[in-house]
């Protein structure tokens, strides 16, 4: 597979065997993207650095022995990762791989554009460490520390995320 | 009657698991052929293989993560297809499994283990500037990564703060504790066992206790399957039925155990995978079995229930992992397809009721 990379004109920068640290092999190998086996375990962990946005997700390009076109086209549709069967040949290597590429960055960028969902992911986690400093203080359980903040909030009429904001420079002050 | 349209036989995937045991001991027991389909089973190397088979068509169905099912009803993971859940396969049956070093750092306890004594030993480390330690679940959209995130933050950490979680296929979890990759996971038995049995390393609860009877996976159809061959679909799930009820007898356990350990655990002793089977974590050479306080569980499991799929959805929008109400994500759960399955057995099976969960509890920021 390596020669086959390099024969389309790809820099192989590192192949791993194991799951093993993956993560940082990928983010240390500047890799621009990933290939796999349609079995390869190592798949769960490189989906879980997509789905969850960490750990600089690359787009994966995933080789099955067997499938059918629609299938294929399928695949590509999702937008994430490209299947290629028969092998690799290096004539249809190149081209796969730089549209697993070009669609994998036109995704991120529409993922990026739903910076409400960011937003508010970046709100639950203040209002988780919030919660969690208010648990850990107060020795309250989950339930508790959460209503106390909601209750705060509907006494100031504030965002229950603007009260997590204020508890937590109230504990990095001190 | 119409000539079958989906090929026979029927590919059915699953994940080396104690809980695909219906999958398992219906082809052993020869229940597929009683019921008139005939199934060829798949062993796959983790979840994303399996998904992708199923989604484009590789596999007729699967042993499957409800929350895997609910992605990709409302395609959260960037890939849509709507699925058919005919049947539960378990409730309950995963551990949490810490380091001997980690599991030491928290001070003597007996499982399960209150998150706030966790939270403190992650607090202690912090302070000597330690990172956070890297915690396994099998798969983002799964039980395991739901009900870890639920008891981290129960006792106030940060569960995309204070830990990091990653990755691993459950077959290969405990090695990943033995090689240090990692210092604990959330996996399904006998994975849990296995990594206790070795010493790599300490149960410490059960994800029945952070959920009790927590519905956990499911027997899932690709997409159209149902309405191509919907008497294929009844068969396979009266089949996975009649193996559940089996299984419930307690009489049938070793021969369960055997079976399971030719089929999907070659390398495991029998004594570790007939643990979850008598509601226990096998413990290592010298010390007694830990019995689990919701065991794992066949035939209870048996109808799928969408009121209890919804817990999954709740904690997938709680962690961001899934946008905001969507119609579709639970219609994957077809309890209507399990009672026709279900209605060819006299008397009925007895499956119990839907189990309350606490996942729903947690009141969500944008409901507010």
């Amino acid at each position: 597979m390596q020669a086959g990379l390099e024969a389309a004109g790809f820099q192989v920068v590192a192949v791993s065997a194991d799951t093993a640290d993956l993560t940082r092999l990928v983010r240390e190998s500047q890799a621009d993207v990933i290939v796999c086996d349609l079995d390869d375990p190592s798949r769960d962990a490189l989906e879980s650095m997509r789905v969850l946005n960490r750990d600089e997700p690359r787009p994966v390009v995933v080789f099955a022995s067997r499938g059918e076109p629609d299938q294929i086209e399928a695949a590509l549709e999702a937008g994430v990762a490209a299947y290629v069967v028969e092998g690799l040949a290096p004539a249809r290597v190149r081209p796969v791989l730089e549209v697993a590429i070009r669609r994998f960055r036109a995704f991120q960028a529409l993922r990026n554009e739903l910076d409400e969902a960011r937003a508010t992911l970046a709100e639950r986690t203040l209002i988780e460490r919030a919660k969690g400093v208010l648990m850990q203080r107060r020795r309250l359980s989950e339930g508790e520390a959460y209503r106390l903040m909601r209750r705060w909030a509907m006494d100031r009429s504030q965002r229950l995320v603007e009260v997590a904001r204020q508890l937590l420079s109230e504990h990095d002050a001190k | 009657m119409p000539a079958p349209t989906i090929e026979r036989p029927l590919r059915v995937g699953y994940v080396p698991l104690t809980d695909a045991a219906p999958l398992l001991l219906a082809d052993a027991l020869g229940l597929f052929a009683r019921h008139g389909v005939p199934v060829v089973l798949s062993a796959e190397a983790g979840w994303a293989a399996l998904r992708d088979k199923l989604a484009f068509g590789a596999l007729h169905a699967a042993h499957l993560l409800g929350p895997l099912a609910i992605a990709l009803a409302a395609g959260a993971g960037g890939l849509r297809r709507r699925l058919t859940i005919t049947t539960g396969l378990a409730r309950n049956g995963n551990t949490i499994v810490l380091s001997p070093a980690l599991a030491a750092a928290i001070g003597p306890f007996a499982p399960p283990l209150d998150p706030r004594r966790f939270a403190e030993a992650l607090h202690a480390r912090a302070e000597e500037g330690l990172p956070p330690p890297t915690l396994a679940v099998v798969f983002p959209f799964s039980s395991h990564n739901y009900l870890l995130r639920h008891w981290l933050a129960a006792g106030g950490l940060d569960p995309d703060h204070d830990v990091r979680l990653v990755v691993v296929p459950p077959p290969r979890v405990a090695r990943a504790l033995t090689e240090g990759a990692i210092e604990g996971f959330c996996a399904g038995e006998p994975w849990g066992s296995q990594a206790v049995v070795t010493g790599a390393g300490r149960f410490v609860l059960a994800t029945g206790d952070i959920w009790r009877d927590h519905p956990e996976k499911v027997l899932a159809f690709g997409e159209s399957i149902a309405e191509r061959d919907e008497e294929a679909v009844l068969s396979v799930t009266a089949a996975v039925i009649e193996a559940a009820a089996w299984l419930e007898d307690p009489a049938n356990r070793p021969s369960a155990a055997r079976i399971l350990q030719e089929r999907a655990f070659s390398e495991l002793p029998l004594s570790t995978i007939t643990a979850a089977l008598e509601g226990r974590v096998a413990a290592a050479p010298g010390f007694s079995p830990q019995p689990i306080a919701a065991p794992m569980r066949f035939l209870a499991a048996s109808r799928p229930r969408r009121e209890e799929a919804a817990a999954w959805f709740s904690a997938m929008r709680r962690w961001g992992h899934a946008a905001a109400a969507d119609a579709e994500a639970l219609a994957p759960w077809r309890p209507d397809l399990w009672d026709r399955a279900a209605a060819r057995f006299s008397p009925r099976p007895v499956t119990g009721r839907a189990s309350p969960s606490p996942l729903l509890q947690m009141p969500l920021e944008s409901d507010a």
